[in-house]
């Protein structure tokens, strides 16, 4: 996989969630069948290991699309920089679709670690 | 790729076509006076055909409505308007470009605004998907 310069904590994470370079994103993201909760008696620990696969799965794709998206933008820029035929509003848009699309991956970390706090606060 | 800011395909288009206009106005104003082109004739004014285009066929299928538009540089045609006679004391009745500086002016004023639309376009749904995502933010 390449390695962005300007985000590195991007492929940082990427490389953790041992993404496919080439996962192809389908259009529509799958939503995986709620999974039971796991009748555990220790809530704290079943709450951090019983993530089902197949969200991680997602997630993951998720950041792969993420950087992806990264990535394009920055070889938009490389590309306008370097003389090669990029327009400028091509790279702006690229820059932009690479910002819009991280942001809603921190939103999407925000709101499962909110929900995995409000968990761990819950009272039994 | 999922379609974050919807409807971006038609604005990046009608830039990138607004350019080319640009372009062939600034070809104009820079050849507004040249007598002898490598036909042997004067300059003839250039101009810009648009056309839309279904967007499917640009970018083989993103989502979004079916059947929108993009637009696109058909072609770069020359003005057929006949080239002006001048009178020069030396040579006597002399043809020089069918261009008149003031109209490309114009032309250039109309190109940049236009441009600055589509920029408008592109802000306000960068906008929207920003003030959309700040949802999740207490």
């Amino acid at each position: 996989m390449n390695v962005i310069p300007v985000l590195p904590a991007v492929t940082g994470s990427v490389g953790a969630l041992r993404v496919a370079p080439d996962a192809r994103v389908p259009r529509e993201i799958p939503v995986p069948e709620l999974q039971p909760l796991p009748r555990g008696d220790a809530a704290g620990e079943s709450a951090r290991t019983a993530a089902p696969a197949p969200f991680g799965e997602v997630l993951a794709r998720m950041v792969g699309e993420v950087n992806e998206r990264q990535l394009a933008a920055a070889d938009k820029v490389q590309g306008l920089l370097g003389g090669r035929e990029v327009s400028l509003h091509e790279t702006m848009i690229a820059l932009e679709e690479a910002s819009v699309s991280f942001q809603l991956m921190v939103e999407v970390r925000n709101k499962l670690l909110e929900s995995y706090q409000e968990l761990m606060r819950m009272q039994v | 790729m999922i379609q974050l800011l919807g409807g971006i395909e038609s604005t990046a288009a009608a830039l990138a076509s607004e350019r080319v206009r640009m372009d062939v106005i600034s070809q104009n104003i820079a050849n507004a006076s040249t007598l002898r082109g490598p036909d042997g004739r004067p300059y003839q004014r250039q101009q810009v055909v648009f056309e839309s285009v279904l967007r499917d066929r640009m970018s083989g299928g993103g989502p979004g409505p079916a059947g929108a538009t993009a637009v696109r540089v058909a072609r770069v045609e020359p003005d057929p308007r006949p080239p002006r006679l001048v009178y020069d004391p030396l040579r006597g009745p002399i043809e020089v470009p069918n261009i008149n500086v003031h109209e490309e002016m114009a032309d250039l004023i109309s190109s940049s605004r236009a441009f600055e639309a589509n920029l408008a376009v592109l802000k306000t749904a960068r906008s929207m998907a920003m003030q959309t995502l700040a949802l999740g933010k207490r």
